[in-house]
């Protein structure tokens, strides 16, 4: 195990190198460079450009080197820490990031809970009680909310709010808390803004949620193992949670891998419609800006988190699932 | 040519109308600020909100505080402000820049003239911080001013020949910033600080060299340095990046009303940034005390019907665009059968007259824009109705005489015309696929110009391939807006109406020639006209002649048609609270000249209601 787990991190390496040299080949593929989208976007308001200076920008910024150079530039920065420059905001990328990492996380966190309280329970309910009133109506729910078009769900609920509940439109919190320290009043105005973007992003995933766990349950349903539990008397209740349901569960574990990416980029066109102050919106901007540096480091970052998520995933499973086992291995 | 602070100066009687206090923080002859007919004298206080979609955005606050050496007023006139007054001498080769006596920068330093030697002597001319010399408004035939520092409040610019873009430029939206901080830059320049010192800081900032350093300080346009002292009515008090920045009364601003109150009448602007998709709800929900940007014609009725939940008006103000929506037939195309079409008078004028303009106002702006070609609007001093209406007129009967006439007779089976070489007519447009407006517009020419046998296909792309695209002679015709400025006086450089520079999509290639000097010249007399007249204009010596020259160029410019208009006057919809005075219920809503809000002096622009609620 040991053998296996090193190797896994050994083979990361070669992975990441890949990763990172087709992330710096897309954010390059688009025509231009920064600079480019930032004399067009000058020019659209009518602005002057300067040509001599843009020429000494693009020496400053190191635009005028080789890709080769660039990117070499980039990736030994990267591993000391240094995430680039970036060219919309006139700082590093580290300093961009800053906050909004924590309000990003503290969505995602929320929104993963919501669908998992809402989907567990139903997805258990629709595979016991199969075909019945229940199972269509909970499912039929759960695509209603798979089929709204998040950005439009978002724009209702924010609407609704406001005329009702008086909720400031967008961001997550009321203007005046904006860079200010934390205080009670803070996350109150935090939680009255949050539940839209939880329930927006949360909906889309529980249907998806909600299929999986029944089919996987209804597999391990009818299995011997669950007769043979029933005949000896176990109460229908323990008998459900203590073993189709955790041998059914194997599927949530692999989600890990892609859980992780997903607490950190959010969903970028929720949190844009409703202009969440969270990462997404900021790699969405760092694209079409061709900001290099920052969208560059915001997908590397993301790829680090999968590939350790998959890892991650991969052990959980070999742990918890009896039946996973290495193979090409000795073992049986 | 002088300009007179008489007009705009009214001496301010000391006895009893200042009080002590606000003294201390003037300068010693502040500009006294006439209300204009629709304004009254406010009080001070309150907070201002407004969003904008970028934390880049916040630079509007320097084009709407307009705090200019000389700037624009609302006739678009050129009057001193931040000077008390500039004497051009010598038919505009000597200008002499006089400063207000103790006038301070916001942090309370004196505003004198070491402010101008420091940006001549230690930013334009040094090679580290501009290692191309000063910038293009400085340089006359690639020959900067004698600089000279006559005492602590007289500077001198001396050219060899005129300079008619200095004034321009001072009073820009963007205006050329020929001033800086001595005492607060010093800090971060080779010259005045020790080597060990520089280092340390540029440590600190992460950045690449002091001269790196000194520009990140420096932005006075952008404003991303809460820490650098200005002379706007505002300050930048937040540090980017941020939702949330507040900008904070100029103690030291150097404006006062009639009644010797200082000026900006507001005590802080918060500029809350949200992304654009929101801004007109959250507009229409009150969230904003003043907004224009981010609004557009279609969200006037949603804006409108939320007057009275959001306690605000929605006022209609002009855009100065030559037109809203223009095409630009490439005459530097590549192919040598449409090239030669492109660059024929006739084939131009026919495109032109095929357009139903009046259809384009009826459909697109509830009949509210005005018809015509894509030149200068009524409110020029230039302005001539012939302008607009030269081959505007609807007319398909005579566009197709004129196509036959080029002997592009033959069609093929659907009714399209053929080329000489067989080809059928069709133009492909190509837009940079940003606005729904462009590809309404384009639908309905398409089926004018199909009456005509000619068939228009579009081409969405990426603004930067759109450029590039045009620039290579790859486009047959490229849609984009008219005219920047659609409202010039004599003074102002009539350089979009000749070949001057590669964004000009209608002969980029020309373009690129007088601004680099690679390519080929064009050999159009018309074209050659054009050019000779900009320089002429340059060293007309009296207004007269440039205004002379002005007409001619619009004259030839709507007589070729080298750019096809539509419709024009757009209107802006500008929401103000009604807890919000001095706002005009008219105004024009653009950015050269005028500054947006600027010419109407936000400064002046007062809260009924102190907290601003």
């Amino acid at each position: 195990m040991v053998n296996y787990i090193a190797r896994r991190i050994f083979m990361m390496i070669p992975t990441l190198i890949v990763i990172s040299i087709i992330v710096f080949t897309i954010i390059q593929l688009p025509p231009g460079d920064f600079l480019e989208s930032y004399m067009a976007e000058l020019q659209s308001q009518g602005e002057s450009i300067d040509k001599q200076k843009i020429a000494y920008l693009r020496q400053e910024y190191g635009l005028d080197k080789s890709l080769l150079e660039q990117y070499w530039t980039w990736v030994t920065g990267l591993l000391e820490g240094d995430l680039g420059y970036s060219f919309e905001y006139n700082l590093p990328v580290n300093e961009v990031v800053g906050d909004r990492m924590y309000l990003t996380i503290m969505v995602s966190i929320l929104t993963i809970i919501f669908t998992w309280v809402i989907a567990f329970p139903i997805g258990m309910y629709s595979a016991t009680h199969q075909y019945s009133w229940g199972d269509y109506g909970l499912t039929l729910v759960g695509f209603i909310g798979l089929a709204t078009p998040n950005f439009l769900l978002a724009l209702v609920l924010l609407y609704l709010a406001n005329v009702y509940f008086g909720t400031s439109i967008g961001g997550l919190m009321d203007e005046q808390y904006v860079n200010k320290p934390w205080t009670w009043e803070k996350f109150t105005s935090i939680l009255e803004h949050l539940w839209i973007p939880v329930i927006v992003i949360g909906t889309s995933g529980t249907a998806g949620m909600i299929r999986r766990l029944r089919a996987n349950l209804l597999d391990e349903l009818n299995k011997p193992y669950v007769v043979t539990g029933r005949a000896k008397g176990l109460g229908e209740k323990k008998l459900l949670v203590k073993y189709p349901l955790r041998v059914s569960l194997n599927f949530f574990i692999a989600d890990i891998g892609s859980m992780l990416p997903s607490i950190i980029s959010g969903a970028e066109i929720v949190a844009l419609v409703l202009s969440l102050p969270t990462t997404g919106p900021m790699l969405l901007g760092a694209l079409q800006s061709q900001d290099m540096y920052l969208a560059g480091s915001f997908l590397m970052f993301l790829a680090v988190l999968t590939v350790v998520g998959v890892l991650v995933s991969d052990l959980a499973l070999a742990a918890l699932d009896p039946r996973i086992r290495l193979t090409g291995g000795a073992t049986k | 040519m002088s300009i007179n602070l008489n007009y705009l100066l009214i001496v301010l009687v000391m006895g009893g109308v200042v009080t002590q206090s606000i003294m201390a923080d003037l300068p010693e002859e502040p500009l006294v600020t006439k209300m204009a007919s629709d304004q009254a004298i406010g009080k001070p206080g309150g907070t201002l909100y407004t969003l904008m979609a970028k934390s880049k955005d916040i630079r509007m606050m320097t084009v709407f505080g307009y705090a200019r050496l000389v700037g624009f007023t609302r006739n678009f006139e050129l009057k001193p402000d931040i000077l008390k007054d500039i004497i051009v001498e010598e038919d505009g080769r000597r200008f002499t820049l006089v400063i207000r006596k103790g006038h301070r920068w916001s942090d309370g330093q004196l505003f004198t003239a070491e402010d101008f030697r420091y940006y001549w002597e230690d930013i334009a001319n040094n090679k580290k911080l501009s290692p191309f010399g000063p910038p293009p408004q400085l340089m006359v035939k690639g020959k900067p001013p004698t600089f000279t520092l006559i005492d602590e409040h007289t500077v001198r610019y001396q050219w060899d020949e005129p300079n008619p873009y200095f004034l321009p430029a001072l009073a820009g939206a963007r205006p050329l910033f020929i001033y800086a901080p001595a005492h607060y830059l010093k800090q971060f320049h080779a010259s005045y600080t020790q080597a060990e010192t520089l280092a340390l800081l540029v440590e600190k900032y992460g950045k690449r060299n002091w001269a790196g350093l000194h520009h990140s300080r420096v932005r006075q346009y952008k404003l991303t340095n809460p820490k650098l002292p200005v002379l706007q009515p505002w300050v930048n008090t937040t540090k980017p990046p941020s939702e949330r920045f507040v900008f904070k009364r100029n103690p030291h601003y150097h404006r006062v009303d009639e009644k010797g109150q200082q000026l900006p009448y507001i005590d802080q602007v918060v500029v809350n940034i949200v992304s654009s998709s929101l801004i007109p709800a959250k507009t229409r929900a009150g969230d904003a005390t003043l907004q224009g940007r981010y609004i557009r014609l279609d969200n006037y009725t949603f804006l409108k019907a939320g007057e009275k939940k959001g306690n605000y008006k929605v006022f209609l103000w002009k855009n100065a665009r030559g037109s809203q929506v223009a095409l630009y037939p490439n005459l530097n195309a590549t192919d040598p059968a449409w090239r030669k079409l492109m660059q024929s008078v006739n084939f131009r004028r026919a495109l032109s007259l095929a357009i139903n303009r009046h259809e384009i106002n009826q459909v697109v702006y509830y009949g509210l824009a005005i018809e015509g070609g894509n030149t200068i609007l009524p409110a020029s001093p230039l302005y001539d109705e012939k302008y607009t209406k030269t081959w505007c007129q609807y007319n398909p009967k005579l566009a197709n005489q004129l196509l036959d006439e080029l002997g592009l007779t033959k069609r093929n089976n659907v009714g399209t015309r053929l080329l000489s070489d067989g080809r059928p007519m069709e133009i492909i447009v190509q837009s940079p696929g940003e606005s729904t407006e462009q590809t309404d517009i384009l639908e309905l020419i398409r089926d004018h110009w199909q009456a005509i046998g000619i068939k228009l296909l579009t081409r969405p792309s990426q603004r930067e391939v759109f450029r590039n695209r045009v620039f290579s002679g790859e486009a047959l015709m490229a849609v984009w807006e008219g005219l920047d400025n659609a409202l010039p006086t004599a003074e102002m450089n009539p350089k979009e109406l000749a070949p001057s520079i590669q964004e000009q999509y209608q002969w980029s290639q020309w373009g690129k020639y007088y601004e680099t000097g690679q390519g080929n010249p064009p050999t159009q007399p018309e074209i050659l006209e054009l050019v000779k007249l900009r320089r002429e204009w340059m060293h007309a010596p009296t207004n007269q002649a440039k205004m002379d020259i002005w007409r001619q160029m619009l004259s030839i410019y709507s007589d070729q048609v080298y750019t096809i208009g539509t419709v024009t006057g757009i209107l802006q919809p500008i929401v103000v609270s009604n807890n919000l005075m001095n706002v005009p219920k008219e105004g024009w809503y653009s950015w050269e000249p005028g500054a947006y809000f600027g010419v109407y002096r936000m400064d002046t622009f007062w809260l009924k209601n102190e907290s601003g609620e």
